[in-house]
């Protein structure tokens, strides 16, 4: 993710005061975002069938 | 009695009914220890004195008279502050929330410990929100590892997992999203049980993540945590989380039951290849494993998912949920939470919708695949820490602690997980394993717990105070 793709991002997510006051946490924020989104993505082989909620079969 | 600070909250329970001890006695005793030494190690956010006195001696009244409230009459027991307890704040150990009004009513949790006959002590230090930590731009200061106050003790339960081991209170409520019960049990060298996902209720906690958060039992001994956990389980239709068929009871009974016979599955990959473990990590691990063959398990290497893709999917799922409950704050006041905690959160603000949908989907293969391991095995060993704790004012070892870890797996299938002592390093620093199993079956998960606890006494183990 770029610098801009992050402002533009922070700006839609409302976080203006954060960018003005915390603009490193801002960057790391989305640095660690993207980390780890970019490798579920990669892992990723389930069928987009496949059901995502409830988040866990809990067996009795 | 003489060292009333180590004394369990069983045997505590059992002298009290058997007027043996007076829960007044106990109270004082341990409230002096905490005024003697927690300025060293900042356990308690706030230590509620008078209020503790008042009801240790109306339980030694009711005990006086036969009427014991439950199992842990007249027994102190210590709150992580983000869990709710009647007329005090509930601050999350932020600034966010530093001047919160007063909780109208207890968590579901604390009734029910206060209903077994528990006296409440305080209000435990935590990670901010338990998730930014340990933080030294906070304000209250993060709580220190009694076995070397230098080191990380933790989090982000970590003042109950220091309270424990500093012999503060007999057991303690912790709550876990990624780790957060097992990371102080085992920086700190006491017993911590994540339970599996809904069988202790949330209701009254400050939620991380609602379909990771858990609340545990954290105590000095096994049998002490059987005894909190069969107080604290159970159906609570208030939490959408509960789950109303869940088995419950006493998981006590066959903690003496021995291994002889049991099938135990050995995650090595975790420790060996995903994240190669520190030497005396990996030593004790393979102690517990011989120990338990000795008596009569049956040991076999087990293979689940990589560990770092089941700690992607937790952190896309924890990041994305807990965005949706500081997003309001995080855009208002980013100035008030401190620098961890406000870069954590952040970043569910930069996960699309769909990325949480696929680490759900993705979550649902993981449980099948760690329910598939556990139909092979009654339970799994393998690592909780790679390292024995971190120096604390060392932002980058910290940093590295909550990578080099294997309890996320657990938060994100919801199977119940233990983490325990195995010794203590060179250095004379914790180490420990974490036992999983089946869903709802904590009574193996407790029955192996207190089999290695036995063979290699990790209950005796004391910090040099």
């Amino acid at each position: 993710m770029n610098e801009k793709t992050i402002e533009v991002l922070a700006r839609c997510a409302g976080l203006e005061k954060a960018l003005k006051e915390f603009p490193d946490d801002v960057a790391a924020a989305a640095s660690s975002a993207g980390k780890v989104t970019d490798h579920v993505r990669a892992t990723s082989v389930a069928p987009p069938s496949l059901e995502p909620w409830p988040p866990m079969v809990v067996r009795t | 009695m003489s060292d009333l600070h180590w004394m369990s909250a069983s045997a505590a329970a059992a002298a009290i009914a058997k007027h043996e001890l007076s829960p007044v006695e106990l109270t004082k005793a341990l409230l002096a220890r905490i005024a003697r030494l927690d300025p060293r190690f900042n356990a308690f956010i706030r230590v509620e004195a008078d209020a503790a006195l008042k009801d240790a001696t109306a339980a030694e009244a009711e005990a006086a008279q036969g009427r014991l409230r439950g199992p842990l009459h007249g027994v102190p027991v210590g709150i992580k502050d983000i869990i709710d307890v009647a007329g005090l704040p509930t601050t999350c150990h932020s600034k966010v929330l530093a001047d919160a009004a007063p909780a109208n009513a207890d968590a579901e949790c604390v009734t029910r410990l206060r209903a077994a006959g528990a006296i409440v002590l305080g209000k435990l230090s935590t990670h901010e929100f338990a998730i930014g930590g340990p933080s030294l731009d906070l304000p209250w200061p993060p709580a220190r590892n009694p076995y070397n106050r230098d080191h990380h003790p933790g989090g982000s339960s970590s003042g109950s997992g220091v309270g424990l081991a500093a012999g503060f209170f007999p057991m303690a409520l912790g709550t876990d999203t990624g780790g957060s019960v097992r990371n102080p049990a085992s920086a700190c060298a006491i017993v911590g049980l994540k339970p599996t996902y809904g069988l202790v209720s949330r209701r009254g906690v400050f939620p991380l993540a609602f379909t990771l958060d858990h609340v545990g039992p954290m105590t000095r001994t096994v049998a002490d945590n059987a005894v909190m956990l069969a107080v604290l389980a159970g159906y609570d239709p208030l939490d959408p989380g509960s789950v109303a068929s869940a088995r419950s009871g006493s998981y006590a009974r066959s903690l003496e039951s021995g291994v002889r016979g049991l099938r135990i599955g050995f995650v090595r990959h975790f420790h060996e290849v995903d994240l190669p473990a520190d030497p005396e990590i990996a030593a004790g691990l393979e102690r517990v494993a011989k120990t338990l063959a000795s008596e009569g398990a049956e040991v076999i290497d087990v293979k689940l998912p990589p560990l770092e893709d089941f700690a992607a999917v937790n952190r896309v799922i924890l990041q994305s949920e807990a965005w949706s409950i500081h997003a309001e704050w995080l855009k208002e006041r980013p100035g008030d939470y401190g620098r961890l905690a406000r870069r954590r959160l952040m970043s569910g603000a930069f996960i699309a919708a769909g990325d949480y949908v696929l680490a759900s989907r993705r979550r649902s293969e993981m449980n099948a695949a760690v329910d598939a391991a556990l139909r092979e095995v009654d339970i799994l060993l393998c690592a909780s820490a790679m390292d024995p704790p971190c120096k604390i004012e060392d932002p980058a070892a910290v940093e590295r602690t909550y990578m080099r870890q294997a309890r996320t797996p657990f938060n994100v299938t919801g199977h119940p997980a233990l983490a325990m002592a195995t010794g203590l390093s060179r250095d004379g620093l914790p180490l420990a394993a974490q036992f999983v199993g089946r869903y709802f079956d904590e009574a193996t998960v407790l029955r192996v717990a207190r089999s290695w606890e036995r063979a290699a006494g990790t209950d005796a183990l004391h910090p040099p105070l």
